[in-house]
């Protein structure tokens, strides 16, 4: 296995001197190529803005992000745009679709902005709508469809463009638990047939529970991290509590 | 602590509303400006020729009646302003304001950036006042000086009636927040997809086209019934079956897509009936144009309410034009997108496709409404000057002579009736009021042959004859030289009105005059066409002719003038009482059926260019409120959407499209939201002056001048290009600005 995702020794600090918020004090980690990582953690944890510096829409104080050997922490800003096009695909707690645009359209604007060419557009949208069982509903608008729908969308966008790593935030965070479900396996799907890196922002155990690793963030630090391994997902759920329960985080969750 | 949370959110708003703000400044500038003219303040040195004050009141009247169109404007960035803060006012209300409190503080926010700009456009309108005084001055003849007043009555004015139209729709807008339920007020930011459904109003505008139609065909009809005639030429047997047969086509064709709609089984979309119908709309406003042109060429015996009645029918012709092209440029757009999948999938443009569509979908009625009040404030820019400039021309051809009276005999029908006064009143009145004169004309105007005294159908109307001295006596008062003529010989006179053609037509077939003094030939010198005034012609001619004094001795005089030139210009006082003096002694109508008349330099002149002022200030006014309210909109319109652009932008950063293609897109953005609507209105708007001019182009040679109207439309462009490109590129910053905020709140 490879090392696709390298992060060394991350930290970002908010704010100016005599107000320093530290959100990231110093983290360090790997993911494999293929791997569904995970990042849990309680809200202040750190974890959307470790994303946002991974997804190269923020910057880090201090550290270096490797994807594929490429530090993009050294990209200059003219280069992001077109780094993240080429290399990330993300999917949003609030879906991000564009409410003037039919499904299709969402899904062919990622295409379309990385110059694909013009014939190829339909059938690959069609191909990857049949992936996420989405097809009838392409010629909708974000409005017409259920929320589970448009974040399946999302997903379709996200991926068309064999991205590779797809970054997720909160993917679940506006769904009810069964559109979760499905969406969660989708993206269990993607990640099998396609073998696409997800590295996944939650807090909520039951997403987590999809994943094959997990990190704990806490204080802008990494708590522990946790590996499902052979475990069933039931198991490992269980084992994601026990730890929320230890951070002192996840006691809701248990009574 | 109110107060503070007014001052507070007056100032956060006042960015965002900077162009609104921009425009009460720039209206409350101009409304300022023109009426200081009618402050009692205000004493222009225009000289005693002149009476000032009679212009005031004409001008307030104008000035207030257009401003009354900034009540729409306030309204609408009020209702913009309501909608975008809807969420404010129901955390408001949770915290337990009262939904009065509410109302009241949203009304003393708007108004205190609206006192701020009524308040900065005063300042400003004591220093543009100068171009209005200097305007006036112009228009009176008389140099400028500058005078720095400050005028205290005019400003209550404009204080009062901004105030007035700002509580009218604070009124209202205080009364929608106390109706509106918190719950609402709490979810509205929670549509934020638009609504794309279309409102019912083109289907509105269809049923009132299609009963237009109906009235057209019905009209056409009538018209052929009565005034058809087989002898007519080809072109005018055109006109008459072209307007029963094209609205009858354009009805058949609804009729038939109403029975396909209620009989065939597939669907039959709304949007087929009106393509047909824009396509009828084409040659129906040629062939309603083509009647008052074909009246003119062939003195069609229509009468001037068919004339007007068909005007109108271009008119709505027009109107709904623009409003089916604005609201189908949604689905043109579609369908060529749909049909071009190398365009639509071209990088961003699916974006941008996206973007214009949901636009024009959702406000095709606001974009009709800007684009028909382009094309009105178009309009008013370019007519302005015509008109002011053929009543100045006209006035120049009217007031030759510093007195002017004259005699018609329409309604005379006995030969003793007819007048043989010398106006010897006129001597004595002169005399009365110190006038000295330095030229002083009675003479007869008569009828080469008396036969036709009873020819009194408009277009029957004999030309009317002048002896040789009395001719070359007013061409001496007038500065001209004498000219002669032989035994047995005429000669004419031209109204400046008359074309060339007419001129030509008239010449080739009266080479000899049949008079009752006998056979005259024309001479050499055929014609003169130097003016002298539109009340040396008999009524409803171009045309005087000019006979030796031997045989003007046996026609019949019909007609008897007097032209004076006095010494010094006539006071405007004196001038006043003259003509009341005159008109005690004769009368418009008398008892003989003689018809008296006497024009005043002084009074034609002082009312001529009073009423051109005003109707110019007016127009001009009109025309820049009505430019500057369009482009606000069209301006705020993308300004106040700002929350969903930002959205959609920050989209594209996260689906890695780079700032320098965002700001592309912007610019394309606000190219098409500016470009359509006033792209349409200048098509309209050159329809409509192009048929203004060609309906007016014997006065506009005659009175302005080709080349003297193509620099004032020159100068018109001009205001109207640079006022679209500032609206245009602080949009456009402002725009840039609310786009970038969006950078990072992913």
């Amino acid at each position: 296995m490879t090392t696709i995702l390298k992060l060394e020794h991350i930290q970002k600090y908010y704010g100016s001197e005599g107000s320093i918020t530290q959100a990231i004090r110093d983290i360090s980690f790997g993911v494999e190529q293929g791997e569904f990582l995970g990042i849990m953690g309680t809200s202040g944890s750190g974890k959307t803005t470790l994303l946002n510096c991974i997804s190269t829409i923020d910057t880090v104080s201090a550290g270096h992000i490797y994807l594929e050997g490429t530090d993009v922490t050294a990209l200059k800003p003219k280069s992001l745009a077109r780094f993240r096009r080429e290399n990330l695909g993300f999917v949003f707690q609030d879906f991000n679709l564009l409410d003037t645009l039919t499904i299709s359209e969402n899904i062919a604007l990622a295409l379309t902005i990385n110059k694909v060419p013009a014939r190829a557009v339909d059938s690959r949208v069609s191909d990857i709508a049949k992936k996420l069982n989405i097809t009838d509903i392409l010629h909708k608008y974000p409005y017409q469809v259920s929320g589970g729908q448009k974040q399946r969308c999302a997903c379709a966008r996200a991926i068309v463009n064999n991205p590779k790593l797809l970054l997720a935030d909160e993917p679940t965070g506006a769904l009810d638990s069964h559109s979760s479900q499905m969406l969660l396996s989708t993206m269990q799907s993607i990640h099998e047939q396609l073998h696409t890196t997800i590295l996944m922002v939650t807090h909520d155990a039951f997403t987590a529970s999809y994943a094959d690793r997990i990190l704990f963030l806490q204080d802008g630090k990494i708590f522990t991290e946790l590996h499902k391994g052979t475990d069933s997902r039931t198991d490992f759920f269980h084992k994601i509590l026990n730890v929320l329960t230890v951070m002192g985080g996840g006691q809701s969750h248990v009574y | 602590m109110y107060i503070k949370l007014i001052f507070k959110n007056a100032k956060r708003s006042a960015r965002d509303y900077l162009v609104y703000i921009v425009t009460l400044t720039i209206c409350a500038t101009l409304f300022y400006s023109f009426l200081s003219v009618s402050s009692r303040y205000y004493k222009p040195d225009i000289g005693s020729d002149y009476k000032f004050t009679l212009l005031g009141d004409s001008m307030k009247l104008a000035i207030c009646t257009v401003t009354l169109i900034l009540l729409f404007l306030i309204w609408f960035v009020n209702n913009y302003m309501l909608r975008c803060r809807q969420k404010e006012f129901a955390v408001q209300a949770i915290l337990g304001m009262e939904a009065k409190t509410i109302g009241r503080l949203f009304f003393a926010e708007t108004f205190v950036m609206g006192i701020c700009a009524v308040g900065l456009g005063i300042v400003l309108g004591v220093v543009s006042s100068q171009f209005v005084t200097a305007m006036l001055l112009t228009a009176y003849g008389k140099s400028y000086q500058p005078t720095w007043t400050f005028f205290p009555d005019t400003v209550l004015l404009t204080l009062f009636f901004f105030v007035l139209i700002f509580l009218v729709a604070g009124l209202f807008h205080m009364r929608t927040i106390q109706k509106t339920k918190v719950i609402d007020m709490l979810l509205a930011d929670r549509e934020n997809e638009p609504d794309l459904r279309k409102s019912h109003w083109i289907h509105v505008v269809v049923i009132l086209f299609e009963l237009f139609l109906l009235l057209m065909l019905v009209v056409g009809v009538e018209k052929l019934y009565f005034y058809y005639d087989s002898r007519y030429p080809f072109l005018v047997q055109t006109m008459f079956w072209g307007n029963i047969l094209i609205p009858a086509a354009a009805l058949v064709w609804s009729f038939v897509w109403l029975l396909r709609k209620i009989f065939s089984k597939s669907n039959v979309h709304f949007h087929t009936l009106l393509r047909g119908l824009i396509l009828f709309c084409v040659p129906n406003t040629f062939i309603a144009a083509s009647v008052p042109s074909l009246m003119h060429r062939y003195y069609l015996p229509l009468g001037i309410g068919t004339r007007n009645q068909y005007l109108l029918f271009v008119l709505v012709d027009l109107l709904f034009f623009l409003c089916g092209i604005i609201f189908l440029a949604g689905s043109f757009l579609l369908a060529w997108k749909e049909q071009s999948p190398t365009h639509k999938y071209h990088e961003e443009n699916l974006f941008f496709f996206g973007q214009v569509i949901s636009k024009l979908n959702t406000t095709s009625k606001t974009m009709t409404l800007v684009s028909i009040t382009l094309v009105l404030a178009i309009f008013l820019f370019i007519a302005a000057p015509v008109l002011v400039n053929w009543a100045m021309g006209y006035l120049d051809s009217r007031s030759m002579y510093d007195i002017q009276i004259f005699s018609h005999y329409n309604n005379v029908h006995e030969e003793s009736d007819l007048p043989h006064d010398d106006y010897g009143t006129v001597t004595k009145l002169l005399m009365d009021q110190g006038i000295e004169t330095v030229y002083d004309c009675t003479f007869h105007l008569y009828l080469p042959e008396k036969k036709a005294f009873h020819n009194r159908m408009k277009y029957d109307f004999p030309a009317v004859a002048i002896s040789l001295q009395d001719y070359n006596a007013i061409r001496c008062m007038l500065g001209l030289s004498e000219i002669t003529l032989e035994e047995n010989e005429f000669t004419t006179q031209w109204h400046a009105a008359a074309t060339d053609d007419e001129r030509r037509q008239f010449l080739e077939t009266h080479q000899t005059v049949t008079t009752d003094a006998g056979l005259l030939r024309c001479a050499k010198q055929a014609y003169h066409q130097e003016p002298m005034g539109g009340t040396l012609y008999n009524s409803y001619t171009n045309v005087l002719y000019v006979f030796p004094d031997a045989a003007c001795d046996t026609l019949l005089p019909v007609m008897q003038n007097r032209y004076l030139m006095t010494a010094k210009t006539i006071p405007y006082e004196n001038a006043h009482s003259f003509e009341q003096e005159f008109t005690a002694v004769y009368p418009e109508e008398t008892a003989t059926g003689v018809h008296y008349g006497i024009r005043l330099r002084t009074l034609q002149v002082n009312e001529t260019k009073g009423t051109c002022f005003v109707l110019q200030a007016a127009m001009l006014y009109g025309a820049i409120v009505l430019m500057v309210i369009c482009l606000t909109v069209l301006s705020l319109q993308q300004l106040l959407d700002a929350g969903h652009y930002r959205y959609r932008f920050s989209v594209l950063r996260s689906l890695g499209v780079e700032e320098s293609k965002i700001e592309k897109l912007v610019l394309k953005q606000l190219g098409v939201w500016f470009g359509l609507p006033v792209t349409a209105a200048i098509v309209v708007a050159v329809v409509v002056i192009s048929y203004f001019m060609q309906t007016i182009s014997v006065e506009i040679s005659a009175y302005i001048g080709f080349p003297a109207l193509l620099s004032q439309m020159g100068l018109t462009v001009g205001i109207l290009v640079l006022l679209l490109i500032c609206y245009f590129i602080s949009t456009w910053i402002l725009f840039r600005h609310s786009a970038r905020l969006g950078t990072g709140n992913n």
